[in-house]
């Protein structure tokens, strides 16, 4: 196999291999008489990539150049950091690299990438083959019954929320609306969490189909290295998914040269912990609000579902509603926030929510939330005095 | 000067120590440097085992007064790290003039800083020296040139920050049948070969008469790139014993030149 790819295209392969290697550690490539297939897996087996470019990728095509008798295809193995070695800086790589030849001798061990760069000088990097097998996922994304397309920038700005430590995320789909989520391992210090949640609208995609409403749980890594690519790219992402436990296929393409499949493993959906904790709090929170709202969800069984459901719902009314004008809505939410079931401290929040824009919401919201009370105008410290709301939990 | 200064070994002044700040900055892979102020400029050395020698050489005419007394040598060993944090004691931001002296044998370097946008502000810093142990001698008299490269330095620049850190070893090809530049280096498994021709624009001259194969630590190479980001030009020459002399060319807004000067001793076959 021997082909060329012109500067500009450089860059996109680039920018495929540093998302790629986001995934895994190997990269595989398979040349087929009209296209290249690159792919790689994860060491955990629950992430795969596959990229396809056609022929008209190509400036030179030529898949038989080494005139084999093989029909199969030629399929190499080679490692990632030697692919990432080859497609350095992606940013700039089109102003450096006039052209770029791939050759693949079935022959020999090496593949071999020559970029022709600027200056007249020519850069060869014979790298390696660990490995001539080729690996394939199977999947189904045409079947599914849930498929979204969205604008690039939409899933990545909802994900700037969320925290860096978080490394998964939920997504519930249903035909109102697309809520993502961190998701909260039921193992970890809950005083010590920060629960992020954030909705958004049909409105915000460019096409929203709910076959069956659903609830999916990802790893957030992979989420975040296919969102930079379909962003820096500048191509919208599709989103096809069934329901929990079967694969969510993300899919990035120009519609002619490439295309781009991200395959992650969902999770079973932690049903049991995941609402065990939103109990804890509920129960917590009644402890220190002698509220009577609160006190029906803390006598609720947390293995049962329609409860579970329920309570998700009355959780919303944690969260503050922070209006971002001309964005999606963006609703967040900390789990010390104690606020929650007098109406009429609700009619104030929103009230004072529609004046606060904060800028960076993840970090101002929650210290905001946690002493919120003490800035409302309704606020009097008098009426604190003897009666203490929330007791100190430990002795420090 | 004065009489009252003729007593010094050395006293030199400057409009602004920015750029002498910036070439000491980029020759501060070791701790000291030898200051050597010589009758056609100032000097100053590091060494890295007993490997690579770097200098940055500032001619007297980049200065306003130099003077240096001709009957001693004026050599002495001065930490270079606070040499330059001295010269950059008002900010990046601020230009300021200078002042040298150094007094004689054991006596400190004092240093006089004065900002240009602040009046009635100065600084006077006194820099304790050491007794300068000699300086490597590198270059071999009869070891004769076999090649010689001019080259930009940006471009230069570009190409070494591309070369995988992980390697260890740095080839470098030169021949007078094309591609005349070939540099290669060695990873875990796979092997990268850069091929320059000297028609490329980054080569500004190329002489070579014979093929010659050299190999350096790349870890050494990457020394001169601080310097490389602050020069226009660079000149490779390489004698027949391996030594590579990289010298590299620093130009000022005012025209005059500074210069940083790298040996880099070859590695052996086994």
């Amino acid at each position: 196999m021997k082909c060329h790819v012109p500067g500009p295209n450089v860059k996109v392969l680039a920018r495929t291999v540093h998302a790629l290697a986001r995934f895994g550690d190997e990269l595989y490539l398979e040349s087929l008489p009209d296209c290249i297939l690159l792919r790689t897996l994860n060491a955990a087996e629950s992430a795969y990539a596959m990229v396809k470019f056609n022929k008209n990728f190509f400036s030179y095509f030529n898949y038989n150049y080494y005139s084999t008798e093989d029909n199969e295809g030629l399929k190499c193995k080679i490692s990632m950091k030697s692919a990432l070695n080859t497609f350095k800086s992606p940013t700039h790589i089109d102003k450096q690299v006039e052209n770029l030849e791939i050759k693949l001798d079935p022959e020999s061990c090496k593949l071999i990438f020559q970029l022709k760069c600027r200056h007249g000088i020519v850069k060869t990097h014979f790298v390696s083959i660990l490995d001539c097998k080729a690996m394939q996922a199977v999947y189904t994304k045409d079947t599914v019954p849930n498929r979204i397309t969205s604008p690039q920038r939409i899933l990545s700005d909802a994900l700037n929320n969320f925290q860096s430590s978080d490394d998964q995320v939920t997504l519930e789909a249903t035909s109102m609306s697309l809520i993502l989520r961190n998701y909260i391992d039921c193992s970890a210090d809950l005083t010590k969490i920060i629960r992020t949640q954030i909705s958004l609208k049909p409105a915000e995609f460019d096409s929203y189909m709910i076959g069956t409403e659903t609830v999916i749980t990802f790893s957030l890594k992979e989420f975040r290295a296919l969102l930079t690519f379909s962003e820096a790219l500048n191509l919208p992402l599709q989103l096809h998914f069934e329901t929990t436990g079967r694969p969510a296929v993300f899919i990035v393409h120009n519609g002619t040269t490439f295309e781009a499949h991200f395959v992650l493993a969902t999770t079973k959906a932690d049903n049991a912990s995941q609402t065990t904790t939103t109990q804890n709090t509920n129960i917590e929170r009644s402890k220190r609000k002698d509220t009577s709202g609160t006190q029906g969800s803390a006598k609720k069984k947390p293995h049962l579902d329609p409860d579970i459901s329920k309570c998700l719902d009355e959780d919303s009314h944690l969260f503050n509603f922070v209006d971002i004008p001309g964005d999606n809505e963006i609703i967040l939410s900390n789990k010390l926030n104690g606020n929650h079931s007098i109406n009429k401290d609700k009619t104030v929040n929103d009230l004072m929510d529609c004046d606060n824009i904060p800028a960076s919401p993840a970090a101002r919201t929650m210290i905001k939330s946690v002493f919120k009370r003490c800035f409302e105008s309704t606020f009097d410290p008098r009426s604190i005095q003897g009666a203490v709301l929330a007791e100190n939990s430990d002795s420090d | 000067m004065d009489e009252g200064t003729s007593q010094y070994y050395f006293t030199a002044s400057m409009d602004s120590g920015k750029t002498l700040c910036s070439l000491l900055k980029a020759i501060q892979f070791q701790e000291t440097a030898v200051f050597c102020a010589l009758p056609e400029g100032l000097k100053l050395t590091v060494e890295e085992g007993k490997c690579v020698q770097a200098s940055a050489y500032v001619p007297s005419d980049n200065f306003t007064e130099y003077h240096v007394r001709d009957d001693v040598d004026v050599m002495f060993k001065i930490s270079i790290a606070v040499l330059a944090e001295c010269l950059n004691i008002f900010g990046s931001g601020e230009e300021s003039s200078l002042k040298m002296y150094y007094r004689g044998e054991g006596s400190p370097l004092l240093l006089v800083l004065q900002p240009q946008s602040v009046n009635n502000v100065m600084t006077d810093c006194e820099i304790a020296t050491q007794t300068a142990d000699s300086v490597l001698e590198l270059r071999d008299e009869d070891a004769e040139e076999v090649a010689k490269l001019v080259l930009k330095a940006p471009a230069f620049l570009g190409l070494l920050a591309d070369l995988e850190r992980s390697c260890e070893v740095f080839e470098l090809n030169l021949s007078p049948e094309h591609p005349n530049v070939s540099i290669v280096t060695y990873g875990m498994q796979d092997r990268s070969c850069i091929d320059m021709p000297k028609s490329s624009d980054m080569v500004q001259s190329f002489s070579c008469e014979s093929p010659v194969t050299l190999r350096y630590q790349l870890q050494h190479i990457r020394t001169i790139m601080k310097a490389l980001a602050i020069s226009t030009k660079v000149v490779l020459r390489c004698s027949s014993n391996g030594l590579m002399l990289l010298q590299l060319k620093l130009e000022k807004e005012d025209q005059r030149q500074m210069f940083s000067e790298f040996y880099i001793v070859p590695l052996l076959d086994d």
